[in-house]
């Protein structure tokens, strides 16, 4: 089998709440992404959503390496593309390119097998920790409330991740809000709290600090800036609440201050970091530290096919139990609390083509990724907490 | 599919030639094996050319599961042996079975395990290994000669008991891989029969008069201080792993950054098991050479390691229980073919012989660990070896 064809879509939806976090406290309702597909001279489409401001990247990709090749021939098709960047390096939008493509690659293997990816990658059925993530600094506290409310009433979720970093104490007063509202489903919530790099590490120890004299969190997320390994130490040192980071990092070479500094306790891994197969080669280098590790959010929660594969796993996070759009339908269910896992082969992501074509664009408009307002002002020296006009714009949306 | 059944069968066998190395320098041609085969309610069997007793407390841990599901499968056997550890005589079986469950997911997907594990370039680069203290300098010429003329640029050679005589057959090594290559690589191994501060010594005296690309457990295993202070006070890579049991035993090597290059192999609580450990050292841009093995299959998996350096091959002769393997060594690499699985065909008939057969004596090897190992050199005694 050859994959003989390359397709990219771009696509826009709406969200079905105010998205956004530290460093964006105007929020956004529009989401974008890109879905990818390698197409084989068998006719089986092997897909991929992400990668938007990667298509040349991916494209040139595609011509060079991917195209002509059989698919099952992912860890080599992995390896070109990383080498094929040596000398600029393979992070960045190169990393993005490489990611979706190394995805879409292991979609085609596990449907060529007629599996799920989760069995061809080793793992058995059974339930994925799972917690939910609101990713809405922007949403006011009744409405943080509703959410996590419906979260824990509806999925069961027992565990959860606030965005901070802005205000204390209105930090503060959301954590009490979430923490009431998983509470319904537990005695033991686990609360998660997330600042996005906007801390300095002091900054991070005496808040934090104080939210440990209330809270018992099940770790800090990105407490300092992504490379500041020492940083992340001190921190770490200086807290009894766990450091979580890493998901801004690109490859496993990205890793090794962190693991040779042991700077985090939690290493984040994610499908973003060269593909499925650099997020498991991470998983199994922060296994032989004993360090454990999460995985973020991913369109089709297809981080729950890879957290079973691996083995040191703790928990997966969920922004979206269900579909945020149309445009695709998943396999993974949550259900108190957990990931079920479906069997449908690959990633288990089914494309509606009628609602991607009414939901397709040309371009990804400005404030439809993930930050589109950059890195904020204060970040890394004080906080600027959400002035009056990004409060009314956030709630007017 | 379900996996209902399994069987263990072990033999002897007498293999070409002699091994030895500086533990048990008179060497013996009688070798003890086994072959696990893991039964499917579909008619497919995986096989690994190892494994033993140890095997029938773990198949209860897999019994009535998909085989495809190898890393859970994996991850079972060693929660259940937590308490006691997943070492020692539980890893032989632990691993046998991982590697007869990844030969299944191969044969279901009817491919190579190659191309399982995601590689489009079915070779791998070897070295050649004597692991023959036993064979006389002609004997050790002509193997490294032969491997030379097959490609191969690159020997190991096994020392440590006599200088002289260890400085004379590194340079018939050297000699003979030189008939075809400018530089030959050229690595020594001592099987952690030296203390640190003579490894020192040794291998400094060594690098006088030879470039040694690796020098092998130049001390103990698990003494990590050891063979750092050895890898900083020569020239040559420390190489060492492979009496380690799974991704915990490296913890201590990797994070003190006690060596340069890992010898890791499927012994190592299985193909799982070895693809962590590569992780694992790749993440700390140290580079893994893959242990010799029955039938070569660790080429198999070679081939998806991304640090991968070359293969041992020793050659002795000990796959007649086997009607296919992966012998195809031209140009100095193992060409693996599509044999779906790893690349073993068992032939019964072959194996009931040479477990009928009555040789008369026990094999010596696994060798008891020679007196005098990391406190003096016991010198070899009179007709020890053929060339002394």
């Amino acid at each position: 089998m050859k994959i003989i064809e390359l397709k990219t879509t771009l696509f826009e939806f709406e969200l079905d709440r105010v998205m956004g976090d530290a460093n964006s406290p105007r929020g956004r309702t529009k989401s974008a992404s890109c879905l990818v597909e390698l197409i084989t001279d068998e006719g089986l489409i092997g897909l991929s959503i992400g990668g938007g401001n990667s298509i040349p990247q991916i494209q040139s990709l595609f011509e060079g390496i991917i195209k002509g090749n059989d698919p099952k021939s992912v860890y080599s098709l992995w390896k070109k593309m990383v080498e094929k960047f040596f000398k600029g390096g393979h992070d960045g939008i190169a990393n993005d390119a490489i990611s979706v493509l190394d995805v879409a690659l292991w979609d085609l293997k596990s449907k060529i097998n007629n599996e799920p990816l989760w069995k061809t990658l080793g793992a058995s059925k059974k339930d994925v920790n799972v917690y939910a993530s609101d990713i809405a600094l922007p949403m006011g506290d009744k409405e943080i409330g509703d959410w996590y409310k419906k979260m824990a009433k509806n999925y069961g979720f027992k565990a959860a991740k606030l965005k901070v970093g802005l205000d204390q104490d209105a930090d503060l007063k959301r954590l009490e809000i979430m923490n009431e509202a998983i509470s319904q489903n537990t005695n033991n919530p686990i609360l998660y709290v997330d600042s996005n790099e906007y801390w300095s590490p002091k900054q991070t120890i005496r808040k934090v600090s104080e939210m440990e004299e209330r809270f018992s969190l099940g770790w800090i997320e990105e407490p300092a800036r992504r490379w500041d390994f020492l940083g992340l130490k001190k921190i770490s040192e200086a807290l009894k609440t766990p450091v979580c980071a890493g998901e801004n990092l690109d490859t496993l070479g990205d890793f090794l201050p962190y693991f040779h500094h042991r700077a985090a306790d939690v290493i984040q891994v994610s499908q973003g970091m060269t593909g499925i197969t650099g997020a498991l080669q991470i998983a199994d280098a922060a296994y032989g530290l004993e360090l454990p590790v999460t995985l973020g959010g991913s369109t089709g929660i297809i981080h729950a096919h890879l957290a079973n594969a691996i083995p040191n796993c703790i928990t997966v996070e969920v922004p979206h139990p269900e579909p945020e759009t149309k445009v695709y339908e998943w396999d993974v269910k949550i259900e108190n609390g957990y990931a079920k896992l479906g069997d449908k082969p690959g990633l288990g992501i089914t494309i509606n083509y009628e609602e991607l074509s009414k939901a397709k664009v040309k371009q990804i408009s400005s404030r439809s990724g993930p930050s589109p307002y950059g890195r904020r002002q204060g970040a890394g020296l004080y906080e600027v907490p959400a002035s009056e006009d990004e409060i009314k714009e956030a709630s007017s949306k | 599919m379900k996996i209902i059944d399994y069987r263990l069968e072990t033999y002897l066998e007498e293999m070409d030639r002699p091994l030895g190395d500086s533990n048990g320098p008179e060497g013996d041609d009688l070798i003890s094996s086994s072959i696990l085969f893991i039964d499917t309610d579909e008619g497919i069997s995986g096989v690994a050319p190892l494994g033993n007793n140890k095997v029938e407390n773990l198949f209860k841990v897999i019994e009535n599961k998909d085989p495809r599901e190898t890393f859970s499968h994996w991850q079972n056997m060693i929660r259940y042996t937590f308490k006691a550890g997943d070492e020692g005589e539980v890893h032989n079986a632990l691993s046998a079975i991982d590697i007869a469950l990844w030969d299944i997911k191969a044969k279901i997907n009817d491919e190579p395990l190659w191309k399982t594990l995601g590689s489009d370039d079915p070779k791998c680069k070897i070295y050649a290994s004597d692991i023959g203290y036993c064979l006389s300098d002609e004997e050790l010429f002509k193997f490294f000669e032969k491997m030379s003329d097959n490609g191969v640029d690159s020997g190991k050679v096994k020392i440590g008991l006599s200088f002289e005589d260890d400085m004379r057959r590194i340079g018939i090594v050297y000699e003979a891989l030189a008939k075809n290559f400018k530089r030959p690589r050229i690595m020594i191994d001592s099987n952690e029969y030296w203390s640190v501060k003579k490894a020192i010594q040794t291998i400094n005296k060594i690098e006088e008069k030879y470039d040694i690309f690796w020098a092998e457990e130049p001390a103990r295993r698990w003494d990590y201080r050891g063979l750092k202070l050895v890898s900083q006070n020569i020239k040559a890579a420390v190489a060492t792993g492979e009496n380690l049991n799974n991704v915990g035993d490296f913890y201590p090597l990797i994070d003190n950054q006690s060596v340069d290059i890992l010898n890791v192999s499927s012994y190592q609580s299985g193909i799982t098991g070895l693809r962590q450990i590569g992780n694992f050292a790749y993440a700390y841009e140290l580079p893994v050479t893959t242990m010799n093995c029955i039938g070569n299959y660790n080429a198999q998996i070679a081939t998806s390691i991304p640090n991968h350096l070359m293969m041992e091959v020793v050659d002795p002769g000990r796959e007649k229980a086997y009607s296919k393997w992966n012998n195809n060594i031209d140009d100095g690499f193992v060409h693996l073919d599509n044999t779906p699985g790893i690349g073993l065909v068992v032939d019964e008939n072959k194996l009931k012989e040479m477990q009928n057969t009555d040789y008369g004596r026990e094999p010596k090897m696994p060798w008891f660990r020679r007196e005098g190992a990391g406190l003096y050199i016991k010198d070899l005694e009179n007709k020890e070896v053929k060339w002394k």
